[in-house]
């Protein structure tokens, strides 16, 4: 029997151990005929970690393990057995598991193996160590790897020769603005943004430590922390503590960085639109919120205030996502911006939690999960589209369908599921959403709940939009090559079918909480917000294409890309001709100013020594008289 | 203890009279009467220091030839005696007779040189330490008269001379000006002497009589203290800054190493503190003592190994572990513990000022490694530097011992 330190070490270290061969080959043989058999290898490592998080969900008992690190300074590696990581790990493992076994087709002509497969690897252990770690240091190695393996992927394509990998139409302007991006600059764009938001949370950690002695969130004495500090205190350590979660899971106003991340891979945009990376944010924000148990803290207004926050900017940015994706016309940024949108409803529900006890955050967890299957696979669907018909702009119609056969049976229950349309998986857990919000209404009011309700029938039309332009009434496409490609739609294949699998757990009762998923589900009101849902979906469906400036408008992002690409830079400017304006003054005061002072003080200096003794008797004995002088002087 | 040095200073007399026979054997026989004071039972790491100096100057003395060879080792032996046995007496016509005997030959020993004798160097000097020598003195009496009859005033006016005339003595600004001068024109040799051992006696005679007649008044005088030190420091490392030649630049490094040292006398105010203070004025003499030896060396030869010079540097500098760091940060520690932060400050400024010419100096100087009698010598002087190579606790004691017996 294999010992835990050694199973999680096992599990965190396979990925990046069996992605070793490969990136390695690839520095000294890139593109040999051997090397490209090699993520065979990679994969596997994924598989051994799937298993051990299969494991681990079904074996081990929920509490914490913790494996010495720090002790004297109480840092340890302290690992986590609970609800929401156990299922958390193995869907991170599984979905991960079965993009490797898509990314072996789907990147097996590429130029830079090594590199895509080390970082692909690299990303799901980091997310690994983040689901399963209960200690916020151990937690922000994994958080790291996230943010640098993310980088790594999306500006995988560095060379910036292709077009199928640019985000926008290359070579349009808008005012000052290019609406164009490469995966150079989505790579930048994405590290810089994280930092921005990583930075605030070090230092929230550090506040942490520094005040409680502990980095384990399970076993903070949060409730004593957040009176300790005082309500303003807390509003600023919990949000320093957010910005990293709101970064990552692209929450306004950071979202831009989760759209041009689309110039990497499609199987990099599947992974990290799943499982990991954005689902880092919100599964944090979960996490936390399931062990400061704000629930029981109701009279503490600094608390209030930051879930209070936390549900309008994640109801806010799943308005604005779900409308961008309304107006998109790429597939794959149609779909970054519905997970934007979805990760602002977790966020809000989690947020929820305040008022509504843990039920909330069980309910934002299923969404989690919900989405994770159903987006992963609509990206892998929207990659081998990419694939078939060399366009990144949805296009497609029913003879497509008729020749991706699989691809088009899974988009459709995908997109049922996760929109949710009755009874299909998603409208469970929606309407379970659906009665969290409504029983706001006594503390926050209904905005909420019309809010969820908008973003829902939105996002259904602008599934059953993508559905529909690339299976049904969209263009024919100009190319069209299918390849034979047998992993890639195993791999997408499987990944729905999970979705059936949610539906009958749901059903089925196979997990406790589900019970309150189907009661909400039979309510009037819930089935009301079904049947809307359906109707736009359909409506979307029929008239998937309507151009209006609005459309144009919202197709533009609501012109955020001005934030990030012009706004911003250009306070970075201004900021630098300031530091630009001290430099110089340093400059001049220091490397002028002073040494012309000192060069001509010393040339007065040494002018006195004119080599007559008579002038320096003078001054020497000049001095004496003027010393001895001042001195009676001073003493009379 | 006084038989060792009137032993010592019996060989010596013996030794210039043989001068006429044979100038090696004086050479010998003035080592020989420095080794015998390393028999002398207490201070005995003081000694040694003082000793290992004095022997640096004798082998330095080898590389000149000179018109009254043979004398001169005797002299610089002298001077080495004379500043051994200075600590070990607290007789007021004792420690002045040390000062004057440090001082006088070193009116000849400035004089000598491998052509003819160097005159007009000798009027300045000698002028200069005559005026030093009679402030001093006169100081140093006031001073004690004005302690036995409780006269402020007197008091006051001994202050200043004294200090006056220590600061003419070991070059300080601004009565540095026959520093430059001297340094530059005489021959490297002899100033060597002049700028290492001949520093020390001066300064422990002033901590002697200072310290003897502290009063509530020194509080206020050790202003003026305060005042020519801070001056002595800009003066020295500004005009260092700008000059090129290697002797020169070292003539304005020892007004400013004088000026650190002389602030270490503020710590006056606070008797508590004295003895930290004289150990790091101390410990700076030596660390100027080995630095000007290896450097004035380095002139006569024209240079020395890139190594030595920069460790020179180094040590000059203030870079840890080396003795000028040690003596750096026991005098700015002295200066922090009696509260006189703002001269702490000046203190640290004009440091991080002196790096690029003692760099300088080290570049000028810099020569290929190769084997000779120079290198031998500036090896050694580095050897010493190094001594602190474990924190110099014991030289705190030492300096503990000196002053309490006062």
């Amino acid at each position: 029997m294999i010992d835990i330190a050694t199973l999680l070490f096992l599990l965190f270290a396979t990925p990046v151990a069996f992605s070793l061969p490969i990136a390695f080959a690839w520095v000294y043989r890139p593109g040999a005929e051997w090397a490209r058999k090699l993520p065979i290898l990679s994969v596997f490592g994924l598989f051994v970690s799937l298993c051990i998080a299969l494991y681990i969900l079904f074996y081990f008992p929920n509490g914490t393990y913790t494996y010495p690190w720090l002790p004297d300074y109480n840092i340890n590696f302290v690992f986590i057995f609970d609800y929401l990581s156990k299922y958390m790990g193995a869907l991170t493992a599984l979905i991960a598991f079965l993009i490797g076994v898509y990314g072996l087709e789907y990147m097996k002509h590429d130029y830079r193996l090594g590199w895509y497969w080390f970082f692909f690897n690299m990303f799901t252990a980091s997310m690994l160590l983040v689901v399963y770690s209960d200690n916020l240091m151990l937690l922000l190695i994994g958080w790291e790897g996230l943010g640098l393996a993310s980088w790594g992927l999306i500006g995988h394509w560095f060379r910036d020769d292709d077009e199928l990998s640019y985000v926008g139409i290359i070579g349009r302007k808008v005012g000052p603005l290019n609406m164009f991006w490469s995966p150079s600059f989505g790579g930048w764009r994405a590290i810089s943004t994280i930092r921005f938001g990583d930075m605030p949370m070090f230092f929230a950690i550090a506040a942490i430590y520094a005040l409680t002695g502990n980095l384990n969130i399970s076993e903070i004495d949060w409730a004593g922390l957040f009176h300790h500090i005082g309500a303003i205190g807390t509003v600023i350590l919990i949000i320093a503590l957010l910005m990293g979660p709101f970064t990552k899971s692209a929450q306004l106003p950071f979202s831009e960085w989760l759209m041009t991340a689309m110039t990497g891979p499609t199987t990099v945009s599947a992974l990290l639109h799943s499982a990991t990376m954005v689902a880092a944010g919100t599964y944090l924000f979960m996490r936390l919120s399931w062990y400061i148990e704000p629930w029981k803290l109701h009279h503490m207004h600094g608390v209030e205030m930051v879930y209070l926050f936390v549900l309008f900017l994640g109801l806010i940015s799943a308005l604005y996502g779900a409308s961008v994706a309304l107006g998109c016309r790429e597939r794959k940024v149609l779909l970054a911006a519905s997970t934007m949108s979805s990760l602002g409803l977790m966020f809000a529900c989690a947020a929820a939690s305040f008022w509504l006890g843990k039920i909330a955050i069980y309910v934002a967890f299923w969404y989690l999960i919900v989405h994770a299957f159903a987006k992963a696979t609509l990206f892998l669907v929207a990659g081998h589209l990419i694939h078939a018909t060399h366009d990144r702009f949805c296009c497609g119609d029913l003879e497509l369908a008729k020749k991706m056969k699989v691809a088009f049976v899974a988009t459709v229950f995908a997109t049922l599921c996760l929109s949710g349309v009755p009874p299909f998986t998603a409208y469970w857990v929606k309407s379970a959403m659906d009665g969290i919000m409504h029983h706001l209404m006594h503390e926050v009011g209904s905005a909420p709940l019309y809010l969820l309700v908008t973003v829902s029938v939105i996002y259904s039309a602008f599934l059953a939009k993508f559905l529909s332009l690339n299976f049904i009434k969209g263009d024919k496409p100009k190319h069209l090559h299918l390849h034979g490609e047998v992993l890639m739609p195993i791999a997408y294949a499987v990944m729905v079918s999970m979705l059936a699998v949610l539906l009958y757990a749901i059903l089925g009762h196979a997990e406790p909480i589900a019970g309150e998923f189907v009661e909400k589900g039979f309510e009037r009101s819930s089935l009301a917000v079904g049947l809307a849902v359906l109707i736009s979906y359909v409506i979307a469906l029929v008239v998937p294409r309507l151009e209006s400036p609005i459309g144009r408008f919202l197709g533009d992002r609501m012109y955020m890309p001005a934030l990030n690409d012009y706004i911003i830079p250009k306070i970075g400017w201004a900021i630098a001709k300031i530091v630009d304006y001290g430099n110089r003054l340093i400059d001049t005061f220091c490397h002028q100013a002073i040494p012309e002072l000192i060069a001509t003080y010393s040339l007065g200096v040494r002018a006195i020594q004119s080599g007559y003794l008579k002038r320096y008797v003078k001054i020497a004995l000049g001095f004496v008289m003027v010393a001895l002088i001042v001195a009676s002087l001073v003493r009379w | 203890m006084i038989e060792l040095i009137v032993a010592s200073l019996i060989l010596i007399a013996l030794g210039s009279a043989l001068s006429f026979k044979s100038s090696k054997s004086v050479f010998v026989i003035s080592l020989i009467a420095l080794l015998i004071m390393l028999l002398l039972p207490e201070y005995r790491s003081y000694v040694a220091l003082v000793i290992a100096i004095g022997i640096l100057n004798l082998l330095s003395m080898t590389l000149m030839k000179n018109q009254i060879k043979g004398v001169d080792y005797a002299l610089t032996a002298l001077i080495a005696i004379a500043t051994v046995y200075v600590v070990f007496t607290n007789d007021l016509a004792m420690i002045l007779l040390m000062f004057v005997i440090t001082s006088i030959p070193t009116y000849v020993l400035i004089m000598t040189s491998e052509g003819k004798a160097n005159v007009d160097v000798a009027v300045k000097y000698i002028t200069f330490m005559v005026f030093a020598t009679v402030l001093f003195l006169a100081g140093a009496m006031l001073l004690v008269y004005s302690n036995s009859v409780n006269a402020g005033y007197l008091y006051v006016l001994g202050f200043v001379m004294l200090i006056i005339g220590l600061g003419m003595e070991v070059g300080c600004a601004p009565m540095h000006e026959w520093v430059p001068d001297v340094f530059d024109t005489a021959d490297p040799i002899p100033v060597s002497i002049v700028a290492s051992i001949a520093k020390i006696v001066p300064f422990v005679v002033a901590y002697k009589i200072l310290i003897m007649t502290a009063n509530p008044l020194t509080t206020k005088m050790v202003l003026f203290v305060a005042f020519v030190a801070a001056v002595s420091m800009f003066i020295g490392n500004i005009g260092a800054l700008t000059s090129t030649n290697p002797a020169r630049i070292l003539a304005y490094s020892t007004v400013a190493n004088m000026g650190y040292i002389l602030a270490t006398l503020v710590a006056l105010i606070n008797l508590n503190w004295i003895y930290l203070a004289f150990a790091g004025a101390l410990l700076q003499l030596m660390a100027n003592a080995f630095g000007k030896v290896g450097f004035f060396v380095s002139i006569k030869d024209g240079g020395a190994s890139t190594y030595l010079t920069y460790a020179l540097a180094f040590s000059f500098i203030g870079m840890p572990p080396l003795i000028g760091f040690w003596g750096k940060l026991f005098i700015l520690l002295s200066l922090v513990k009696v509260g006189y932060i703002w001269l702490a400050l000046i203190l640290v400024i004009n440091s991080a000022m002196s790096v690029p010419y003692y760099i300088r100096l080290a570049r000028i100087l810099a020569k290929p490694t190769i084997p000779s009698i120079v290198n031998a010598i500036v090896l050694s002087a580095v050897a010493l530097t190094f001594i602190t190579i474990v924190p110099p606790n014991w030289f705190i004691d030492l300096a503990k011992a000196i002053i309490g017996g006062v």
